[in-house]
């Protein structure tokens, strides 16, 4: 037996359910929100992200987000190893936007750097689950490195991440997105549309009703058809979400997710806000 | 017949006494408004180009008629404000043209000046309307020809341009029916007519003309080529335009050729760009803002382009900065938050200069330039600037108010990597502007009736989209009553721009009330500092 030597690492960013992570044999190592003097792992149990995005709006301070350590990252990487793997590719959070990246290369030094392979998945959320998904899927295929890289290289190009901010309150208070606060603007109420574009976060519209900007997401999520793959996220709002669902049911694939995105982004996002992670089917060629 | 001529200097005092009738009727004109609504500018703006041309020949003392019509019609250029403004300076340059190289001017060359003056006009609008300076300018101007060849002295001839200009203008309500239900004659004509009486009074002699004025025909490229764009100015002191268009004609096609005898620009379609640059250096002239490129490699690189874009994606390659007219510090503040590179002050009242417009754009790195007039009577003014500028691709987008712009300015950006392109830009732009309701509250100017309504002084009035909504004393009432014109199921969210003369403890109040007698939209306040209009609200 040679199947699953390669096996798919990432971090709780990308997003992926538990269960889906579970059953693709992915690994997913949690990254931090700070609340007050608690840094809580957000690995799917610690943290209540129902709680959290109902207590955000009232939160004292802001929470903020952090990598998982150095430390972690190796002791993350030895287990997956010690369950007989040869080689692990890793999937994590753009290195533009977060310290994850890093953490994990010096872990993978830790543990040997050739077992491991580090990949930028240039993306945010189900983003970067599109990308794990489809490796994992190769991965339990007996894929070979190579055959992996190219295929998440290839996935990469046809994913895309837009969101609606339906405010622009808690990106500023955050503070890491400067640029693009002043690109869409401060003294008017503006509900703009995002994307993530080579591992940044880039103003894709700006709406000033909220119909207006859904119609806007209708029309970028229908410019990929077809879909492979599709995720609805959203902070605190499935009913948002379930409604834009309903609204491009027939493009849908039958396995299309409803996702509640991670408080390490949510923080910053705020509640209220709805997006798509879509992944166009003639990545394959 | 030494009666029947004037000279530059004669011509030059009846154009002061011109000036100055004009200026004496400046706030009958302003009072002119089809609308009750305290935005009357026409007189002032006539007035403010007229004084701009002036400014240009007030130190030159010149026996030479053409020296005085050409410098006179610069400085209008130059200093066009509104829409009857850049009117009234392309009817001057079309004169000036007329008269050509003339030192004197006699009634043959009167008549025919002012036919040239009236083809420049009605060409520099796009969609000319009857029953406005246009028609004033044209009746008149055929009143002419009755005169042609009786030997007539110019005297007698300017006193029969000005009767006819009244005539005309008396005549305007019957051909433009909003006149006509506002009890108004037009404004723009009346200034005119203002203008003339005065060249009519302070008058005396002599000289002679050639009109010349053809708008160049395209010529066809060579098959299935679009060769070179070549753009450049001019500049020189005493330029020919007249010359320069029919020797440049012969020269390439597509031929553009505006200005005056210091300023022309040129804009051809060439198999060779050294041609049209070495006419233009052999013409005495020395160039400026010169921009060649090949329109055949270009047709090729925008396929090129498009997929190249696709693949990397560059949000800050695409190198458009937008100009917008706004009145009220907060508004421009809205315009500069939304990345407007420059914002000119401007609005109802005061209306920007054709050159306040030119400085903006030659302040700018960008080669693509879009303006947002936010006032319809600003567009032209605008326009003309545009027409102006020589290595700039400028275009106006046609924003009739503030409110517009604001929703124009929100969608500039609103684009995915690879389609941000000017053309796109645009589209989206206009798309937004024309998907917003604009209310703009104000108190008339003067009693009056519109439609059903007894409008008194003072009344605060509702402008939906331009037209009057209703009007009454309570400033709410109207606000009610204009809302209650849309169907609200379409909109979503109202932004309340408060004025200079509203604080914003009023507005939050007001706002207070509208939110409640208002159901199913969603309020916003924000500061504008806007003069004459206490609210100016966008519904989307």
């Amino acid at each position: 037996m040679t199947s699953s030597r390669i096996r798919i690492a990432a971090d709780s960013v990308c997003d992926l359910p538990v269960d889906l992570a579970d059953r693709l044999k992915v690994h997913i190592i949690p990254t931090y929100v700070n609340i007050g003097r608690e840094s809580i792992p957000d690995d799917g149990e610690s943290l209540d992200r129902e709680r959290f995005y109902r207590e955000l709006p009232a939160m004292q301070t802001a929470p903020t987000t952090a990598a998982p350590s150095p430390g972690d990252a190796e002791a993350f990487y030895r287990a997956i190893l010690a369950e007989g793997v040869d080689h692990i590719v890793s999937i994590h959070v753009p290195e533009k936007l977060s310290g994850t990246l890093n953490a994990m290369r010096l872990g993978a030094e830790a543990v040997g750097s050739d077992r491991v392979t580090l990949v930028d998945s240039l993306q945010l959320t189900f983003g970067i689950g599109i990308q794990v998904w489809g490796a994992a899927e190769l991965a339990a295929q007996s894929a070979d490195l190579a055959t992996l890289l190219d295929a998440i290289e290839r996935m990469r190009q046809r994913t895309r991440v837009y969101a609606i901010i339906d405010t622009m309150e808690y990106l500023r208070r955050s503070g890491r997105v400067n640029s693009l606060a002043a690109s869409i603007g401060g003294l008017l109420k503006i509900k703009p549309i995002v994307s993530v574009n080579e591992g940044e976060v880039v103003p894709v519209s700006r709406q000033r009703a909220w119909s207006r900007a859904v119609e806007r997401l209708r029309a970028l999520t229908l410019e990929q058809k077809p879909l492979e793959r599709l995720a609805i996220l959203h902070i605190a709002n499935r009913s948002g979400a379930e409604k834009f669902l309903e609204s491009i049911h027939d493009s849908a694939p039958s396995d299309t997710l409803i996702i509640e995105t991670t408080p390490t982004l949510g923080a910053h996002i705020g509640p209220g806000s709805i997006g798509v992670a879509t992944l166009k089917a003639d990545w394959r060629r | 017949m030494p009666n029947s001529c004037i000279n530059g200097r004669t011509l030059k005092r009846r154009i002061q006494a011109g000036v100055d009738s004009l200026a004496q009727q400046v706030e009958t004109i302003n009072q002119l408004n089809v609308f009750p609504v305290p935005d009357g500018d026409t007189g002032i703006n006539m007035y403010h180009t007229l004084q701009r041309a002036w400014q240009e020949i007030a130190e030159l003392d010149s026996e030479d008629v053409s020296l005085i019509a050409d410098r006179f019609a610069h400085g209008a250029l130059m200093g066009a404000r509104g829409n009857s403004g850049t009117i009234l300076s392309q009817l001057l340059r079309g004169f000036a043209d007329g008269l050509a190289q003339a030192s004197m001017l006699s009634p043959a060359q009167l008549r025919s000046a002012c036919q040239a003056a009236v083809q420049q006009a009605y060409m520099s609008v796009a969609e000319p309307s009857e029953g406005t300076i246009l028609t004033v300018a044209r009746e008149a101007t055929a009143s002419l020809q009755r005169c042609a060849g009786s030997g007539v002295s110019l005297k007698e001839m300017l006193k029969t341009l000005t009767s006819a200009a009244e005539v005309s203008l008396d005549n305007t309500p019957n051909l433009l029916p909003i006149l006509k239900e506002a009890g108004v004659v037009d404004a723009g004509g009346m200034g005119l007519v203002a203008f003339l009486r005065g060249l009519h009074c302070g008058q005396t002699k002599t000289p002679y003309s050639r009109a010349d004025h053809s708008l160049s025909a395209p010529k066809a490229g060579a098959a299935g080529r679009y060769g070179y764009d070549v753009q450049f100015l001019m500049l020189g002191q005493r330029l020919d335009m007249a010359r320069a268009r029919r020797d440049l004609e012969e020269l390439g096609w597509s031929v553009i050729v505006v200005g005056d005898e210091q300023t022309i620009k040129v804009h051809i379609h060439v198999d060779n760009p050294a041609i049209p640059l070495d006419y233009a250096i052999r013409m005495g002239a020395v160039l400026d803002d010169i921009v060649v490129e090949n329109m055949d490699l270009q047709s090729q690189r925008t396929v090129v382009g498009r997929s190249t874009a696709q693949a990397s994606a560059g949000h800050d390659s695409f190198d458009i900065a937008v100009i917008a007219v706004a009145d009220g510090d907060g508004m421009q503040a809205v315009f500069r938050d939304l990345n407007c590179a420059a914002v000119i002050q401007g609005g109802a009242g005061h209306n920007p200069a054709t050159e306040d417009f030119i400085s903006a754009i030659k302040q700018l790195n960008s080669r693509q330039i879009i303006i947002l007039p936010n006032d319809r009577n600003i567009f032209m003014a605008a326009q003309q600037a545009a027409d102006l500028i020589a290595g700039k691709k400028v275009t106006v987008l046609r924003t009739d108010t503030v409110l517009q712009g604001v929703s124009a300015m929100l969608a500039f950006g609103d684009a995915t990597d690879a389609d941000a392109d000017l053309e796109t830009t645009l589209a989206k732009m206009n798309g937004a502007s024309s998907a917003t309701s604009s209310i703009e509250i104000t108190r008339a100017s003067r009693d009056s009736k519109f439609r059903a309504m007894n409008i008194k002084q003072g009344d605060h009035i509702a402008l939906l989209d331009g037209m009057i909504a209703a009007a009454a004393a309570d400033i709410e009432a109207v606000i009610v009553a204009a809302f209650a014109e849309l169907d609200l199921t379409e909109y979503e969210l109202a932004t309340v721009y408060f004025g200079a003369d509203v604080t914003g403890l009023e507005c939050e109040r007001l706002v207070r009330r509208l939110t409640m007698t208002i159901k199913g939209l969603e309020f916003e306040s924000v500061y504008g500092g806007q003069s004459l209009y206490p609210y100016l609200i966008s519904v989307e």
